[in-house]
């Protein structure tokens, strides 16, 4: 029975999702589509594309001396770059997975049928809203020596955490002034694809006697694929391009120990006014980023 | 009957879940709290009673509203309102551009719809820092320095926005519009008719992030727009933090301002977050 279904199948040419249609729909089609991309596709080349092919006009030494990829080579050779790499390495390593995590968990929790679920969903949601350059501020006081968090470490009678002074507490304080703003941003499309699954689902394995952890794996991350890919490319983007909270509370230091590559590509431009140099970094930035999310599409099963 | 012991199960765990959420929220809500209660003290007193912790560390003994009306009637005040209007603007063209933009991708069958939507994400996966250099001098060099459309363009062209439309776009069963246009309803006609109804809370969403991209971007506004007429809040925040001598009690106070607006709109569109879904009404 099914070996005759498969013959016939692919004996017949393959189904096709809409019916052919004559010229003029298709002419009909493309105009509208042309219409509807038209100003976006216009607004990316010449804000997005455009300022990329000149900063590989800058980033290669047209001329110089030292050859075309001179810049390319000056950043490769200094070790402050490697260290910027290893860095953001580590923090992406850390930073992504618990951010997605407390996403994820804070998404399942707050849509239970909580008492007041409304009240506590907005208060984990209020510091979205705080722009980053005002979360930066605030942690800034926070984190200072005589600032709150110590005279909470003392009240407890532990010693005062050194937060943005030590090497080793650094950038576990930078991971968690973004994770403050990033869990709960994540959680709003995580929210939204939980409340996109059919109740019916989660009655019926009820009913067939699944526990919370088995639906949770069997039909919450299955439901949640294209949100949960989306979350996992914007969130990784998105970190390897902090910069206020660097600048504000750190500057990289101490000892390079929070020289995210962002930081360190605008210091290039702006405090060292080496453009070429800034423009090679950046496109090495890039080049990992592409790369990164092209390996997230690829892990993710199921079709895009 | 059955249903009845699932929604008491339901009720069971939802009064469990509850020893979890509530600790997180207050901790999550509890340095904007700080933030708020010391921009209602006198400068003096914000670092005062820290050490050791008392009442008067959570509650302020002496509350007064100066900083926020000399922050407000000083240049902050028109920093905050060019943050308002430049925001708004990018929020509503954005959206009118990305969601059409989305619709035709997910879709519309044209040549060349997956090399455009390739060319998209490599678009939004380049950093817009890192682009902020060479297109500044672009607009410098086309006059749009220090003013309100050298502020919003930038704001226009957010694929990311587009992405994430165009994800759930694609997920409404094509059905739907196979059998509107077989009732004769053009390409806008589905657009507006079936789809964008069908996407409030992923429209929403891609509201969020263009206007989180404008509300707080900090690089670009400090390169184009350092006029003090065009000045918007986050660079004006950031005078705050470099004078000598912080005022820290009108610093939060700024800062208080700056993140009210937004946890207004937070406020105001949890609703829709937690409101019904769409229901596209098939059974696929």
């Amino acid at each position: 029975m099914t070996t005759i279904q498969a013959e016939t199948v692919s004996g017949s040419p393959p189904p096709t999702r809409r019916k052919p249609r004559f010229g003029a729909q298709r002419a009909n089609t493309l105009m509208w589509a042309g219409i509807f991309l038209l100003p976006s596709v216009i607004l990316l080349i010449l804000l997005r594309f455009a300022p990329m092919v000149a900063a590989f006009s800058d980033a290669l030494a047209f001329g110089s001396t030292r050859g075309i990829w001179s810049n390319f080579s000056f950043i490769f050779s200094d070790p402050a770059f490697w260290n910027s790499l290893w860095i953001t390495l580590i923090f992406s390593i850390i930073i992504n997975p618990l951010q997605i995590a407390l996403a994820l968990g804070l998404a399942v929790l707050l849509t239970k049928h909580i008492p007041m679920v409304g009240l506590w969903r907005t208060l984990i949601l209020l510091p979205v809203a705080v722009p980053q350059v005002v979360s930066a501020i605030i942690w800034l006081v926070l984190f200072r020596p005589d600032g709150p968090l110590n005279g909470i470490t003392r009240a407890l009678g532990l010693p005062s955490i050194p937060w943005l002074t030590e090497p080793g507490w650094a950038l576990w304080s930078i991971i968690v002034v973004c994770s403050w703003v990033g869990v709960g941003y994540w959680m709003t499309f995580l929210v939204a694809g939980i409340r996109e699954i059919p109740n019916s689902l989660y009655e019926a394995s009820s009913i067939d006697g699944a526990g919370a952890w088995r639906q949770f794996w069997h039909i919450t991350v299955p439901g949640l694929r294209r949100p949960l890919l989306f979350v996992l490319v914007a969130d990784t983007v998105s970190n390897f391009l902090i910069f206020a909270p660097v600048r504000i509370l750190t500057r990289g230091g101490p000892e390079g120990s929070t020289d995210l590559i962002m930081y360190n590509i605008t210091e290039r431009a702006y405090t060292l006014g080496d453009t070429g140099a800034a423009s090679a970094a950046t496109l090495v930035l890039i080049v990992v980023v592409i790369a990164v999310v092209a390996v997230q599409f690829r892990l993710m099963p199921g079709k895009d | 009957m059955a249903s009845e012991t699932l929604n008491e199960r339901s009720r069971r765990t939802g009064r469990r879940a509850l020893f979890l959420a509530v600790p997180i929220a207050l901790l999550s809500i509890a340095p904007l709290v700080w933030a708020l209660i010391s921009s209602l003290r006198p400068g003096e007193d914000i670092f005062r009673f820290l050490y050791p912790i008392s009442w008067e560390t959570f509650i302020p003994s002496r509350i007064t509203f100066d900083n926020f009306t000399t922050v407000l009637t000083g240049p902050f005040g028109m920093a905050l309102w060019n943050s308002v209007f430049v925001t708004a603007v990018s929020v509503v063209v954005g959206l009118a551009l990305a969601s059409l933009a989305a619709f035709a991708l997910a879709c519309m069958d044209f040549p060349g719809r997956s090399f455009i939507f390739a060319f998209l994400v490599i678009c939004f996966l380049v950093p817009f820092e890192a682009i902020a250099i060479p297109l500044s001098t672009t607009f410098r060099d086309l006059g749009l320095a220090n003013t309100y459309t050298g502020l919003i363009l930038p704001a226009l062209g957010n694929g990311l926005a587009i992405f994430l439309l165009r994800q759930f776009f694609m997920g409404v069963p094509s059905s739907l519009a196979e059998a509107a246009r077989m009732d004769g309803l053009g390409w806008f006609g589905i657009f507006w008719r079936i789809y964008l109804p069908l996407s409030k809370g992923p429209m929403i969403g891609a509201g969020l992030i263009l206007f989180v991209f404008q509300w707080q971007s900090f690089l670009w506004p400090l390169l184009i727009a350092p006029a003090p007429d065009v000045r918007l809040a986050p660079v004006a925040i950031a005078d705050f933090a470099q004078e000598t001598g912080v005022n820290y009690g009108q610093m939060f106070a700024a800062a208080i301002l700056t993140a009210a607006i937004p946890l207004l709109l937070v406020l105001f569109f949890q609703r829709h977050f937690s409101g019904s879904n769409a229901n596209s009404g098939s059974k696929e």
